[in-house]
């Protein structure tokens, strides 16, 4: 691991916000309220050989049970599934306020048993994403001290007396790892912009992450930036498809990307009206590669992959619009993550709100 | 029965047991008695056992202690007692007409408020008191500020964005010529889980669609007299947005930058920043942030949905745009 630049600490998690897994088990974990991402050794023992698709009724309930409080107490943020040991992760936020406790929940593969994982005396490395400005950028942030607030810095021959204003609020909703870097899509709660960061993993200084910005044109005529709220690489990571906050779902080459210029990504579908994308996954069955896309107000959206590659951008404002996809009947699907060969794992609330962890036979989809 | 109390060991909550008790656990009652345990450990006090949880007991919660699969006792924690304390401070924009393609709002509160009600306890509501279904942007993540005393509240802008399936078949979340009221309920919640102290409202006229770039060029400065500490002024003829104008502007002079003290006014229209010394004579920049938007997203480097067939609503790729001006002698 020690290519990776970790070194042995604690990580306290602040907040619980998007995981996914890198290289060699490695997990990334957000906290947006630190506006730091850590990346832990999940040294997980055994591989995927025995590992079966399992079903978990009420997990929010059982973990719950386990961390000492009731289901409306706990806040399953994000799952993900352990490349080798098919262990599954929960980024969980147990109760709320100033009680609010962030806890990494690990289930067995094997057994189905919740336990948590400490994050004390762990391998782990961190990166900020605050979005702040340079010390020496003319634009700095500051304000005026009261009292005696503050840091002298030097503009040229004078003493000035500031304020940095703290940092940036930016709320990661997604991150993947591809290719030797960390994907982060975020909503600021400033303005309103539709920058993917990629950060170079193993982590290096700040200055080697740069802002993505992808435009999506919307029917041929306007044309727009959003916050991406969830995103997939696919092809081997040569491909991105992103959903918007304002639902298009966007292709673009993630190899052709250049940082500082404006990229315009091919719109291939719309999810529709009063919808929200909350999270996608890719997987091969048969050969063929597709995505599936858990979204607010419908059941599971699939695509095949080459049906992305030959939907020409939309460009007429009709319905239905976009690339051929089929819609599965499972409704309620808030998460989705990779359990191995022929299986999907979906975190899944029903009518009642209880939430259920499925897994769903991808050649069944 | 064996005697079953909340009790403290080690400076810890805890349940302790009077006698010896085979295999114990602890569940919240609200739980199957298939669930997991809670995690913790059983510890000896004085004689006594102890069960010490991992995860803190939660106030207000019942609990079901077992022995063997046998039920002992049910306990609950005593509910904590909180007393409103925070209000809110302010709600954002403060201009009395809003443009037609409004995209956020901002609510500041007197203290760190807890998250989970944003969704619930934040509304857009019309004159007759009817809320508006779909017109703000649901978001699993609430948009706070570091300190958690100031939430974003952004419309749908599916509904906004012209050519969308959300704008085609919803249209704006506002209408033109209408009153629209941004409602927080009394019930939202403070970080230590009280309610607030009273609920607030601010009411709007909806207006006509505010388009194309914020031009800093056509911003209207007023200048202040060198060796005063006159403010300098500066009118952006349409309402920008309260928190970027924050960390957007700053003035800079022959000696570098000029600290002061810089206020928004008339609904965010206005911007005056007093100096802390008296200004200098000679060239003076106002730098504006590209970034800088007004409430309808707009941008200096980009409008918020852009017309193809229209070509003044270009990006412009630009760093800093700046206002100059020279304090009068």
């Amino acid at each position: 691991m020690g290519e990776y630049g970790l070194t042995v600490g604690t990580v306290e998690l602040r907040s619980a916000g998007p995981i996914t897994f890198g290289p060699e088990g490695i997990l990334f974990l957000a906290d947006n309220v630190a506006a730091t991402v850590y990346a832990v050794e999940i040294a997980d023992a055994g591989s995927t050989d025995n590992a079966e698709p399992f079903d978990i009724d009420d997990v929010d309930a059982r973990v719950g049970s386990y961390l000492g409080c009731d289901a409306g107490d706990v806040a399953i943020r994000d799952l993900a599934v352990h490349p080798l040991s098919r262990n599954v992760y929960l980024s969980v936020l147990r109760g709320r306020g100033d009680d609010a406790t962030a806890v990494l929940v690990r289930i067995g593969a094997l057994d189905g048993s919740i336990t948590d994982v400490p994050l004390t005396d762990v391998r782990y490395a961190a990166t900020t994403i605050a979005d702040a400005p340079a010390e020496d950028d003319e634009r700095i942030d500051f304000t005026l001290p009261l009292g005696d607030e503050g840091e002298d810095v030097q503009f040229g021959t004078r003493t000035v007396r500031i304020v940095r204003s703290p940092i940036r609020a930016a709320t990661v909703t997604d991150m993947a790892y591809t290719d030797g870097s960390l994907l982060v899509a975020g909503l600021s709660a400033e303005e309103f912009s539709s920058k993917l960061r990629r950060i170079p993993f193993p982590f290096q200084d700040e200055a080697a992450a740069n802002n993505l910005e992808i435009f999506h044109v919307s029917h041929g005529r306007w044309e727009t930036a959003a916050p991406i709220r969830a995103f997939v690489p696919y092809q081997g990571g040569r491909s991105i498809l992103a959903s918007y906050t304002c639902t298009p779902v966007v292709h673009f080459p993630l190899a052709d990307l250049q940082p500082g210029t404006k990229t315009v990504g091919r719109t291939v579908a719309e999810l529709g009206s009063h919808n929200q994308p909350l999270d996608m996954v890719s997987y091969v069955d048969d050969g063929e590669e597709y995505l599936l896309v858990a979204n607010t107000a419908h059941g599971l959206v699939k695509i095949a992959c080459r049906d992305i590659d030959s939907q020409a951008p939309l460009t007429e404002p009709q319905e239905p619009v976009g690339v051929a996809r089929r819609t599965e009947e499972l409704r309620g699907v808030r998460r989705l993550a990779n359990l191995g060969t022929g299986f999907v794992l979906a975190l899944r609330a029903d009518d009642d709100g209880r939430q259920h962890l499925r897994s769903l036979k991808t050649s069944a989809l | 029965m064996v005697a079953v109390a909340w009790s403290r060991c080690a400076g810890r909550d805890c349940v302790r047991f009077a006698e010896p008790v085979a295999d114990p656990q602890v569940r919240p009652s609200s739980a199957a008695v298939s669930a997991p345990a809670m995690a913790g450990t059983l510890v000896d006090d004085e004689g006594d056992l102890c069960f010490v949880p991992r995860f803190g007991f939660v106030a207000g919660t019942r609990y079901t202690v077992t022995s063997a699969g046998t039920v002992l006792a049910t306990l609950t924690r005593p509910a904590r007692t909180v007393s409103p304390t925070a209000e809110v401070a302010a709600i954002h924009p403060t201009v009395d007409v809003v443009p037609r393609n409004l995209l956020r709002c901002y609510v500041s509160f007197t203290a760190p408020m807890g998250d989970g009600d944003a969704a619930t306890r934040v509304r857009l509501v019309d004159d007759a008191g009817t809320v508006s279904a779909h017109a703000l942007l649901p978001t699993e993540y609430e948009l706070w500020n570091a300190d958690h005393t100031r939430l974003t509240v952004l419309l749908d802008p599916a509904r906004i964005k012209r050519g969308l399936a959300g704008h085609r078949a919803a249209g704006y979340p506002l209408r033109s010529g209408e009153r629209v009221r941004l409602v927080v309920d009394a019930g939202f919640r403070d970080a230590t889980g009280a309610p607030l102290v009273t609920g607030a409202e601010r009411s709007y006229q909806v207006g006509d669609d505010l388009r194309g770039h914020v031009d800093p060029a056509a911003w209207r400065p007023t200048v202040p007299a060198a060796g005063s500490r006159e403010p300098f002024a500066v009118a952006f003829g349409r309402p920008l947005d309260s928190a970027l104008l924050g960390r957007c502007l700053r003035v800079t002079g022959p000696a570098g930058p000029v600290a002061g003290t810089a206020v928004t006014g008339d609904g965010e229209r206005a911007w005056r920043l007093t100096p802390a010394l008296p200004w200098q004579p000679g060239r003076h920049r106002l730098l504006v942030d590209p970034v800088l938007e007004d409430v309808a997203g707009n941008a200096v480097g980009r409008v918020f949905d852009r017309d193809l067939a229209y070509p003044a609503d270009r990006p412009v790729t630009i760093g800093f745009a700046e206002v100059t001006f020279v304090p009068t002698p």
